[in-house]
């Protein structure tokens, strides 16, 4: 009890120096809550991106169909499939979607492109396709309709109303086919992957212009109740339908390479906090050796008079401890503050593509509860860990030596 | 009269090197006895004060031995020596060298606390040393609220609230003025006398050796003269 008091009153000796070193400890912390609430909140936001735009959080294919989109390899028994997702109360909503490369020329020019066959109604709740609309209709059912990208658009000089013909090599026969369609709406997804190459049109025309029954399908998109079921390959719906014929995948499977960017990310925080606290450590160490040297004189009189070396290191010790506590509640109400700011207000970037991902919202923080008892806790260990080495020196001071020093 | 600390061939060297080599201390044997009021004179550099950290355990001897009670405390180190000089030895500075941020009281308490004495005990003693070196009322100041005399009579508290076997002074007087010196050597000498309480000071101030009863001159290290009055 009586360390813990000199300790105390230790801290107010100084007090100036005290400040200093609870505004490097607390601001460091205040730092690593805001960059982990940025960074959790700049992953939900880029996951979002990836799984609500056009992807879904899953996907149901032929197995093989993935490598080169091959328009033969489609799912024969989708009445069954649906029948699973329709019974499945994990599943949110469902898409059934066909996928062919095309050549899409307009009166003026030709580009390669990739068409999608949606379900309006189904893919409304799937995807951002009918949010993407910036002019014009979204798919109505008719079979003339189409919906294309504003930059393909641009690119084939055609507008609302302008008639499209798709080229197509038939599913089974790979006979080419040709399709008329009017173009009813422009997409603007902000991708430039999607608004370069993709046309939309409804499933009906695109099984007809592919020679596909209506049991035929190439991709099911998923969402789930709980978007987290979609990154468990043991859950339910993909242990249900994975088989030697079909591949049930999550979106972190069908994107390997946001996987690795969560990975990079999460390092990223590790790097961060480590050197934000090396920087905080070597604060603390140099603050308490300050302190120590001050001191110095006293520790050789505290030493002459019977306080044990371990008692010495107990108090300063000590000393870091309450540094650490004041600290750390000042830096988890500033990283509260600061929290709550992002979290509403958001950070804006401007429009950026993080690996053909469009991310051009705000990037709002995100409040996790280990920001305000994980980090609070390594703060005080770091903060304890960096005095050990001045508190091991005080300890050591020899009596008669420090006794003869005048500061 | 018994022995409370003797020395046998205490020598204290600086330096390794035969040509730069200090004797600070070189083969003093001495013996104070209990009750005495002594004190170690000679100019500076003679190694008064190096002689004084060595009867406290302050420093270790290069050869030789120092016996408190017939324990060599030479042989000791850390906890071990650090506790024994809690139990047995009393401390005064030059520089008063009480704890800033504790008040007159705590820091007459903090050696007891060391000790682990029961609360009612501490406070028991502390009034009583308060009222010994006359700082009734004044426990609650810190050391910043007190003069330099009033400091000193707090280390003096200090060093006497553990019933140490025996105390030692390192010029304790040298940063009062003549007449807070000269009170403040009265009340030691009353405490000497009066509780029987063994003295040993470090000194070249007059008023310290005229009331002493032992004068051991030092030079170079070495015993000159040791004079029992």
């Amino acid at each position: 009890m009586q360390t813990i008091k000199l300790a105390f009153r230790n801290l107010f000796r100084n007090t100036r120096r005290s400040i200093l070193t609870v505004m490097l400890i607390s601001l460091s912390l205040t730092a690593l809550i805001a960059v982990d609430a940025v960074m959790r909140g700049m992953l939900t936001l880029l996951v979002e991106n990836v799984t609500s735009t056009i992807s879904g959080e899953a996907q149901i294919h032929r197995v093989g169909y993935r490598e080169n989109l091959d328009v033969d390899l489609f799912l024969e028994n989708s009445m069954e499939i649906e029948q699973a997702l329709s019974q499945d109360a994990s599943l949110q909503s469902y898409s059934p979607r066909v996928i062919s490369a095309g050549m899409i020329s307009s009166s003026y020019n030709v580009s390669a492109g990739l068409l999608y066959g949606i379900d309006a109604d189904r893919e409304h709740t799937i995807s951002k396709v009918a949010q993407a609309v910036v002019r014009g209709e979204y798919l109505t059912g008719e079979d003339s309709e189409l919906l294309i990208g504003q930059s393909m658009a641009e690119l084939l000089e055609v507008d609302l109303g302008d008639r499209i013909v798709l080229t197509l090599s038939e599913a089974n026969t790979g006979e080419l086919a040709q399709a008329l369609f009017r173009i009813s709406g422009i997409l603007d997804f902000g991708m430039r992957e999607l608004d370069d190459n993709f046309v939309f049109i409804n499933i009906a025309a695109a099984r007809k212009a592919l020679a596909m029954s209506d049991q035929q399908t190439h991709e099911f998109v998923l969402t789930f109740v709980n978007p987290e079921d979609a990154e468990n390959p043991d859950s339910g719906i993909f242990k249900q339908l994975n088989d030697e014929e079909i591949e049930a995948l999550g979106w972190l499977d069908l994107n390997r390479e946001i996987g690795l960017i969560i990975e990079l990310m999460a390092y990223s925080s590790l790097v961060v906090g480590a050197v934000l606290f090396l920087l905080a450590s070597l604060g603390v160490i140099n603050s308490m050796f300050m302190s120590i040297y001050e001191r110095i004189y006293e520790f050789g009189v505290i030493k002459a008079i019977g306080t044990r070396p371990a008692e010495i290191s107990r108090l300063i010790l000590c000393e870091a401890f309450l540094l650490a506590t004041i600290s750390c509640g000042i830096g988890m109400l500033l990283g509260f503050a600061v929290n709550s700011w992002t979290s509403v207000n958001g950070i804006g970037l401007g429009e950026m593509e993080f690996s053909g991902i469009a991310i051009s919202n705000n990037i709002f923080g995100e409040f996790h509860i280990a920001q305000f008892t994980q980090f609070p806790i390594y703060v005080v260990i770091l903060t304890i860990a960096a005095a050990i080495y001045p508190a091991r020196f005080a300890a050591r001071i020899i009596p008669s030596e420090a006794l003869q020093r005048s500061l | 009269m018994s022995g409370v600390i003797s020395t046998t061939d205490v020598c204290r060297y600086f330096g390794d090197d035969e040509e730069t080599m200090v004797k600070a201390v070189d083969r003093v044997s001495i013996e104070i006895v209990r009750g005495e009021f002594a004190t170690i004179v000679g100019p500076s550099g003679s190694g008064k004060t190096t002689l004084l950290h060595l009867l406290g355990g302050l420093d270790n001897p290069t050869s030789g031995s120092v016996e408190l009670s017939g324990t060599n405390i030479a042989a000791m180190s850390g906890a071990v020596l650090s506790d024994f000089r809690r139990d047995h030895i009393g401390f005064i500075f030059q520089s008063y060298n009480l704890i800033p941020v504790f008040s007159a009281e705590e820091n007459i308490e903090y050696i007891m606390l060391l000790q682990g004495v029961e609360a009612s005990e501490r406070k028991r003693r502390v009034t009583d040393m308060l009222q010994q070196v006359g700082l009734e009322g004044l426990g609650d100041r810190r050391p910043n609220k007190l003069s330099g005399g009033q400091q000193q009579r707090v280390a003096v508290a200090r060093a006497m609230v553990s019933h140490p076997e025996i105390i030692l002074a390192d010029e304790p007087t040298a940063n009062l003025d003549s007449k807070t010196g000269i009170a403040l050597l009265d009340l030691m000498k009353e405490l000497n006398e009066n509780h029987n309480m063994t003295f040993v000071f470090s000194t070249h101030d007059e008023k310290i050796m005229n009331r002493a009863s032992r004068l051991i001159h030092l030079h170079d290290g070495e015993v000159d003269l040791d004079e029992r009055k």
